[in-house]
């Protein structure tokens, strides 16, 4: 089936297997390989994009049920050669080790501050709920965020 | 998906009726995909089509009549319920089981018509339809039948749906609108999880009412709980209902002591 | 490599400093092998057995190789390879006999996943089933039946392990010390006690993955998700034959490894399809689902103590006894045993000790390396036997412990002698302690008390760990200066998250005198290019290739001093240098720049001096041994790193609901190089602590089947599971041969933390929990003192789970 959407601002029309999901279309045939997948099941939010305003777990999204749509994915974030503000607080917050959550991460996150841009550490949490970390234990990520949403701090190592 | 399939998404009501009837064998409807394709990739499911029902006019909506209580569309989502301000303002039960279904990202895909025709003994959804005597509208070629949820669940993952029928909107009268009430979700983690099991008390017009999920092979409505009984009572009548099994999620001992421990709460915190 | 610097003295070394492979991270540039496509590239799929043990009468693959688009078709029969870390044990598939569920009996390669998926489902296999021996205690039994009958006949590394053909037995690690009949005789108290726990997984966010290309002339070229390239290609070489010169590993960015990733995986799956497919490259990713039972996991542990305590609380004797339950195959287990028999006590002094650790076969997915190497399993026995000990004995548990832990002068369980500069418990003891205000409750926390009804509890557990790895372990880092006078660092240590390579760079720019900006460390690893380091595992990369980049600095300038001393007619004594230029130290303004000399240095005549700028450092393991077969005495101990955890729980009594309301945790790193990416550790490390505390555990049913393959039901936490504080804490006491004093931290942060979390729990309601995880229905049968659930190996999940206590008070 033909299917025409945009992603990151860009008009892609391909010819697709209906039974592809769109993160496969994404990584295969428009060659975005930032969305990862973690479980192939909607569990893990490592395939996170945002499609039509709303953060979805591209792996359970058909890529013909994208048609018409815009996506949002990790390559689009930056500002052409400088990061975004929400990749300059990561990078700041030590928020990523293994960067294999991250891209699904960032797109949560930046679909949060777009319906609210200051959420406390609860509304971070329930945002992100639905992406797994295993490197990062999260508040590192939190902490990211709450800067982005002008509150808190940058937590530190003590020293005894 | 590793399996293969065709799609389809019927523009009208006419047009999903036919397909629907066609491939009644060899076909499986979609709404969110959060079951379905989990379910294909896994092999539990072959379809041959998979037909999509959000394109159809409407489908999306939810909104609110004095005649016709709360329509939700076939396509609305668990956040669009959450974000609606008549399900927030009126239907506040409602909400607080959608608060509790997976994650976020699956809460944007995944529709409250979805969630009950999987009819998981596990449904968020399904112990507020119950309790908020909230009918389903199964559409098909045949035309419109509604049937209350109280009639709607056959078995585990089974509902009344006959083939060629979908479940075209819900509807929550207006009778229950102002309903309080509050879900305990009984999980193994905070993060987004099944429900080991799942109490959902609600008092309003329709009186004193509990669902519970994850305690038999369908979602279970408790439907008139005297307001005067003891908690005791409130609780022996509720176990009375259910039939909670031992899994890999919990034994059947605990799950019973939660239910009671539950409907003890629910009676204490919400007057 | 310790030079006594005060953080005034550093420029980069203990200062925040940010990663250098950010960007690319956080761009989705990344490249990691589950991105990779390759020009004529075919996908693999495997057949996996639905039995736990079963003979395989017949595989029929006609159907499959007649479907389209299939390239290559493999059975166990047509395979002759053995593979295996220190046991060689196991086939690439299996072949005659199924040894676990999910295990692989064939596979294909095609060139769509959907059409290998086709081929699979068109593979007919024939099982005779047999019965399985699932529970470890079971699989020593006389009449169990034996997983490994041929285990006579398989070559082992006899140096460290000793297998015991005839049974289930892979391993008997052996530890003596002092005389444990004489301490019990002597003293007050004896306190025996069992403490479980069952097979987590790793759950790395990227499953396991490798593209290989067995090119013509058998030249093989591996590209996987793995976290040592020249293990990777020693195991291979070995089990394929091959020489070294003929295969090469790179390793790209990773998305996680945690252990599952650390020695060979899918790559020689791989690599015999890419053969029988003509050479065409072949891709395999395990599905989340093969992730669980296809690859291995983590060892579950029986773990028996028991102690004989003085009058005083002096511990005066321990028998410990550990029962690994290894699953099918050795791999790692076998050294897992190994490691944690040698630690068994915890950061304790015991003077009379035996161990008899056992590596056990049992039909079930096989354990591999894991964060900890067998130390968070075996400090939840200890860190609660602890506990329970002084409660039995009326002892304060933290007293007990400090009275107990090992302090300058100690000796440990191989003998080796606690220095001062060996690390302090102590310290991190009574720190996590404080931060928790242990043995009370503040008026704020006796207040929450009373408004939820909730139990307020606090519990230590303290931890050690060094790495486990052998004697004689090497690296080597090279530096290459480019033409514009930066520094290009070359080493196969990888960095899979956990951010050694920002340690390494502050390290290289330290010594060098260079800006950070100056000092780039190549990210992808490389067989051909780097220099050899042993595996990235064990808490042993920053020692190792932190000194390794010391000396390799060194080195860079030695050789740049030589280039500069005949360019400016100096004595290389008399030179110093910044971060641009050589120059003579009485007449700064003779100066010769670094990007002159970086790839030779032209005399103004023209004349050509020096060459490429090149430092090398390699560093080996020092003044380590072997440990003693019998006794298990020796110096195994690269460094130890000490820590400990005070957790503050509240618990619902009526329904053992649990939260963890704050977790302290104290970590003795010698010196913290990068504050930021131990904290990251720490932190990543106790939730991943927490998770297997909490709910994290494989579940079978009585025929040896995974019940809980996915994230359905293992579950792993979320950002909503975060304790409602956190602290992070580190005593330096500089290790005196680390990088700048540093020690590795990178394990610790999960130890004990589900200990801290048993004890209380205990403190608050008097739950006595001896097997995790601490699941809300355990934590509410142990208050209603109910029988526990086993259901770890489940009929219908109810089953017994006996923890025999045992106190006696010696006559």
């Amino acid at each position: 089936m033909k299917i025409k959407l945009t992603v990151n601002g860009l008009s892609y029309e391909r010819d697709c297997a209906e039974h592809r999901t769109l993160l496969r279309f994404l990584r295969e045939d428009l060659g975005l390989t930032g969305t990862k997948e973690g479980c192939g099941m909607g569990e893990c939010g490592a395939c996170t994009v945002i499609m039509d305003g709303r953060a979805v777990n591209s792996c359970m999204v058909l890529a013909v049920e994208a048609d018409g749509a815009v996506i949002h994915t990790i390559e689009g974030e930056a500002n052409g050669p400088s990061l975004s503000d929400i990749q300059k607080a990561f990078e700041k917050h030590h928020a990523v080790q293994c960067g294999f959550c991250t891209p699904g991460m960032v797109m949560s996150v930046k679909e949060l501050l777009a319906r609210n841009s200051k959420p406390d550490a609860e509304e971070v949490k329930e945002a992100v709920e639905g992406n797994f970390c295993r490197c990062t234990g999260y508040v590192q990520i939190v902490e990211a965020v709450a800067e982005l949403a002008g509150s808190g701090d940058k937590g530190g190592l003590e020293h005894v | 998906m590793l399996y293969e399939f065709r799609y389809l998404a019927p523009r009208t009501k006419a047009e999903l009726a036919k397909v629907l009837a066609d491939h009644a064998e060899d076909g499986k409807y979609l709404a969110g995909g959060t079951d379905l394709l989990p379910n294909i990739r896994n092999g539990l499911m072959k379809p041959a089509w998979v037909i999509d029902g959000k394109k159809l006019a409407g489908a999306q909506d939810i909104a609110f009549s004095q005649a016709d209580g709360l329509v939700i569309g076939s396509a609305a989502t668990i956040n669009d319920v959450l974000r609606s301000k008549d399900a927030r303002e009126r239907y506040p039960v409602l909400c607080a089981c959608a608060h509790e279904l997976a994650s976020h990202q699956i809460r944007n895909r995944a529709t409250v018509a979805g969630n009950v025709v999987n009819a998981s003994p596990c449904s968020d959804m399904a112990p507020a339809l119950l309790c908020l005597g909230a009918s389903a509208v199964l559409s098909s070629a045949a035309g419109e039948r509604r049937v209350p949820f109280s009639e709607f669940f056959a078995g585990v993952k089974k509902t009344v749906l006959k083939p060629g029928e979908w479940l075209e909107r819900i509807e929550v009268p207006a009778a229950s609108a102002g309903a309080r009430g509050a879900y305990k979700k009984l999980k193994r983690i905070a993060g987004h999880d099944l429900g080991i099991v799942g109490v959902l008390m609600v008092k309003g017009p329709m009186g004193l009412r509990f669902g519970v999920s994850s305690a038999a092979p369908t979602p279970v409505l408790v439907p008139s709980v005297a307001e005067s009984d003891a908690p005791e009572a409130a609780v022996a009548e509720v176990l009375a209902a259910v039939s909670p099994i031992s899994d890999v999620r919990g034994s059947k001992e605990y799950r019973e002591h939660m239910i009671g421990v539950y409907v003890r709460r629910l009676l204490a915190e919400v007057k | 490599m310790f030079d006594d610097l005060s953080p005034a003295e550093l420029r980069f070394v203990g200062k925040e400093a940010g990663r250098p492979d950010m960007t690319e991270k956080l761009t989705g540039e990344a490249g990691f092998v589950s991105d990779m496509i390759l020009p004529g590239m075919l996908h693999a799929q495997v057949k996996k057995s639905p039995h736990a043990r079963a003979r395989i009468k017949r595989i029929d693959t006609a159907k499959a190789a007649a479907l389209p688009g299939v390239r290559a078709i493999v059975t166990g029969e047509e395979l002759n390879y053995h593979i295996g870390l220190y046991i060689v044990d196991k086939y690439i598939l299996a072949k005659g006999e199924v040894r676990h569920y999910g295990e692989a009996v064939a596979a294909v390669a095609a060139e769509t996943l959907e059409q290998a998926r086709a081929a699979v489902e068109a593979i007919e296999v024939e099982y005779e089933p047999l019965t399985p021996v699932l529970h470890h205690m079971d699989a020593l039994k006389p009449d169990a039946p034996l997983v490994h009958p041929e285990l006579g006949t398989y070559s082992y590394m006899a140096a460290a392990f000793t297998p015991k053909p005839g049974t289930n037995v892979a391993n008997h690690t052996k530890l003596r010390k002092g005389d444990v009949d004489k301490g019990f005789e002597e003293s007050a108290y004896v306190v025996e006690r069992e403490y479980s726990c069952p097979s987590v997984q790793h759950v790395p966010m990227e499953t396991h993955v490798a593209v290989v290309q067995w090119g013509k002339g058998d030249k093989v070229s591996i590209w996987t998700s793995a976290q040592s390239p020249f293990t990777v290609r020693n195991l291979f070489c070995h089990a394929f034959g091959l020489s070294h010169a003929q295969v090469r590993v790179q390793i790209p960015y990773v998305g996680g490894g945690f252990g599952g990733k650390a020695g060979i995986g899918v790559e020689p799956l791989c690599a015999v399809l890419s053969r029988k497919a003509g050479g065409k490259p072949v891709k395999f990713q395990a599905s989340r689902e093969e992730e669980f039972s296809l690859l291995p996991c983590r060892s579950a542990l029986t773990y028996r103590i028991k102690t004989g305590v003085a009058e005083d609380g002096r511990i005066l004797a321990q028998h410990m006894t550990m029962y690994w339950d290894s699953g099918a195959y050795a791999d790692y287990a076998v050294n897992v045993t190994r490691a944690s028999g040698y630690s068994a006590s915890g950061p304790y002094e015991i003077p009379n000790a035996w161990i008899d650790a056992y590596t056990i076969y049992t039909n079930k997915p096989y354990g591999t390396a894991y964060r900890g190497f067998g130390h968070v399993e075996f400090h939840w026995a200890i860190e609660r036997h602890m506990e329970l000990v002084a409660a039995a004995i009326g002892m304060d548990p933290l007293a007990f412990r400090l009275k107990n832990a090992l302090k300058p002068g100690s000796k440990t369980l191989t003998g080796e002698t606690i220095l001062a500069s060996t690390g302090d418990v102590v310290k991190c003891i009574e720190e996590a302690a404080r931060r928790v205000k242990y043995g009370e409750l503040t008026a704020e926390e006796r207040a929450r008390e009373k408004a939820t009804g909730w139990k307020i509890g606090k519990g230590v557990a303290a931890l050690q760990k060094a790495p486990a790895m052998p004697p004689f372990t090497a690296t080597a880092v090279i530096l290459k200066m480019n033409e514009d006078g930066s520094v290009l660092v070359n080493l196969a240590l990888t960095d899979y998250g956990q951010g050694t390579y920002a340690s390494i760079r502050q390290i290289v720019a330290e010594r060098l005198g260079f800006p950070l900006e100056k000092v780039k460390v190549a990210f992808e690893n490389d067989t051909d290019r780097d220099p050899y380091d042993w595996q990235t595992v064990a808490s042993k990369g920053l020692l190792l290739s932190g000194n390794a980049a010391i000396l390799a600095a060194e080195d860079l300038l030695k050789n740049a001093y030589a280039v500069a001393a005949e360019a400016l007619h100096a004595n290389p004594r008399d030179l110093g240098h910044d971060g641009e230029r050589v120059f003579l130290r009485h007449h700064p303004d003779h100066g010769v720049k670094f990007s002159a000399m970086a790839v030779g240095y032209a005399m103004p005549n023209g004349n050509g001096i020096g060459g490429p700028l090149i430092g090398v450092g390699r560093y080996i393991a020092q003044g380590l041994s072997h440990l003693n077969k019998e006794t298990g005495e020796g110096n195994p101990a690269l460094d130890w790193t000490f820590g400990a955890h005070g957790m503050v729980v509240e618990v619902n009594e009526e329904t053992g609901e649990y939260r963890v309301l704050k977790i302290a945790s104290i970590y003795d790193v010698g010196r913290a190089i990068n504050p930021d990416i131990v904290r990251g550790q720490a932190i990543g490390g106790m939730m991943q602590g927490l998770g297997t505390a909490i709910c994290e555990g494989y579940i079978y049913d009585q025929q040896g089947r995974l019940l809980n393959p996915s994230f359905t039901d293992n579950k792993i936490p979320t950002a909503k599971d975060l304790p409602l504080e956190i602290e992070c804490a580190v005593v330096e006491t500089p290790q005196i041969d680390g990088p700048y004093g540093a020690r590795g931290v990178g394990e610790h942060s999960m130890i004990s933390v589900a200990a801290a979390l048993g004890n209380a729990i205990q403190k608050a309601t008097g739950a006595e929990i001896t097997h995790m995880p601490m699941r809300f229905e355990d934590v509410w049968r142990a208050i209603v003192k109910k029988e526990p659930i086993d259901n770890w190996i489940t009929k219908s999940p109810v089953g017994s789970c006996r923890s025999a206590p045992e106190l006696r008070r010696h006559e």
